[in-house]
């Protein structure tokens, strides 16, 4: 129990962490994030924290490393963090076998060189 | 229809003088719906005038993908023809996802910037494909190139293609050069809603980019682009496009954190012609003119923010009082 209490609470400082990093503008200065979420006709992709650590962990339920979803995450924007949390499981996976890629690259060549 | 069947005659035909000619007659013929490669189709009587017959990017290197990870292999591929060292095994870590056996479209156009490169999503015609490259980048694709009703989802890059052969010339899978006549290479691009990406250098722009496509791209650079890097894209970008609000912001944000003061007031001057009456434009503006000790002037401008409510009311209050503090300070 103790385990699960402690990993979510590395995830919240992880990801509270990198929001962080992105608020250093010095005072006076309106920030660009700030002016773009504000001037973008698209408020309501504004995320909260919350979305962004639910992706991570959706990610990792599909084999990652927990490291490596929060850096992945956190490359992403806010529209492309809500993309993801809709359709991870549906959204194309670009993927071929290299046999499927051989097999079918071999017959394109069969039937262009071959069955003339 | 038979997809696969087509596609079988499609290519015979190929090999025959006027082959594109047969395939395409063979296809209205066969199944009475030219619309299946509408975009072949409208090449033939609108090819885009600045794009020559033929290209090859011969010096796009290759990457030969292991199982399952073409989407990596892919993105090295277009990563180093932009001049990023990217290692492929770094790729598989920032794309690949285990359980789903592949790698998916927001994740390829994310991991770009993690290398210090703009990722930037085509317009979906073989028209903006073909400029791309006419302009020297290799454009990556998603296609389906299972036989329907199985998806089998696959990234490739368009490295060149020759109009009057019909063909398309592809860095793909284990094959180094992949020769796909254009309507079989629509036929699979097509299912994937004509999705396509290049990859940019920071101060380069994408030849078939817009102001109003290209500034969502840049934002997202912006997340985990290295200052510099930042300043140099936000830069072209004013170049191309000057004055856009968001965009001269950003540059002149960046010209603030490197203490450029005069690069930043002269960026918020060409803005501010513009648009006159942009709050967050004079906020900023207001507080560069401040730190080169010109309080007076400072409080003139942004008095002309501070009235009524918005989204940056309390931001312009604060600087509003940073100027006041600063200007009665004791020297």
């Amino acid at each position: 129990m103790k385990s699960v209490a402690m990993k979510t609470l590395c995830r919240v400082l992880i990801v509270s962490l990198m929001s962080l990093t992105f608020q250093t503008a010095s005072a006076g200065m309106i920030r660009t994030e700030q002016a773009a979420a504000a001037i973008s006709p698209d408020r309501a992709l504004v995320l909260s924290t919350l979305t962004r650590s639910d992706v991570s962990e959706q990610m990792q339920a599909q084999g990652l490393d927990p490291a490596i979803a929060a850096e992945r995450v956190a490359a992403m924007t806010d529209a492309e963090v809500r993309t993801l949390a809709d359709n991870i499981n549906t959204a194309p996976a670009g993927g071929l076998s290299t046999l499927a890629a051989v097999v079918i690259i071999g017959l394109l060549v069969w039937v262009i060189w071959y069955r003339r | 229809m038979n997809l696969g069947l087509l596609a079988l005659q499609g290519l015979r035909a190929l090999r025959r003088p006027l082959g594109l000619l047969a395939l395409l007659g063979l296809i209205g013929a066969l199944a009475g719906c030219a619309q299946m490669v509408p975009q072949t189709i409208g090449l033939r009587s609108g090819w885009p005038a600045e794009v020559p017959r033929q290209l090859e990017l011969d010096a796009v290197p290759f990457f030969a993908q292991s199982d399952y990870q073409c989407g990596p292999a892919a993105l090295a591929t277009v990563l180093h023809a932009s001049g990023a060292q990217a290692d492929p095994d770094a790729l598989v870590r920032q794309v690949y996802l285990p359980s789903r056996q592949g790698s998916l479209q927001v994740e390829m156009l994310a991991a770009p910037r993690l290398h210090g490169r703009v990722a930037w999503q085509l317009p979906p015609h073989y028209d903006a494909l073909l400029r791309e490259l006419a302009a020297g980048r290799p454009v990556l694709v998603l296609q389906d190139v299972g036989l329907p009703p199985f998806a089998n989802w696959h990234y490739a890059v368009v490295v060149g293609f020759n109009y009057e052969a019909g063909e398309l010339y592809l860095r793909s899978g284990t094959t180094r050069r992949e020769v796909v006549p254009f309507t079989i290479f629509e036929l699979t691009w097509r299912r994937s809603g004509y999705w396509a990406m290049v990859v940019n250098k920071p101060g380069t722009l994408p030849a078939t980019a817009t102001e109003a496509s290209y500034l969502p791209a840049l934002l997202a650079f912006e997340r985990s682009a290295q200052p510099e890097e930042s300043r140099r894209a936000w830069a072209a970008f004013a170049q191309r496009w000057p004055g856009n609000r968001l965009a001269s912001l950003a540059l002149a944000n960046r010209h603030y954190e490197a203490h450029d003061l005069l690069q930043a007031e002269a960026v918020l001057q060409v803005a501010l012609l513009k648009h006159p009456d942009s709050p967050e434009l004079i906020n900023n503006l207001a507080q560069v003119v401040s730190d080169q000790g010109r309080h007076a002037e400072a409080l003139a401008l942004i008095d002309r923010a501070a009235v009524g409510e918005g989204p940056f009311a309390a931001d312009i209050a604060t600087t509003r009082a940073g100027i006041v503090q600063r200007r009665d300070a004791p020297r």
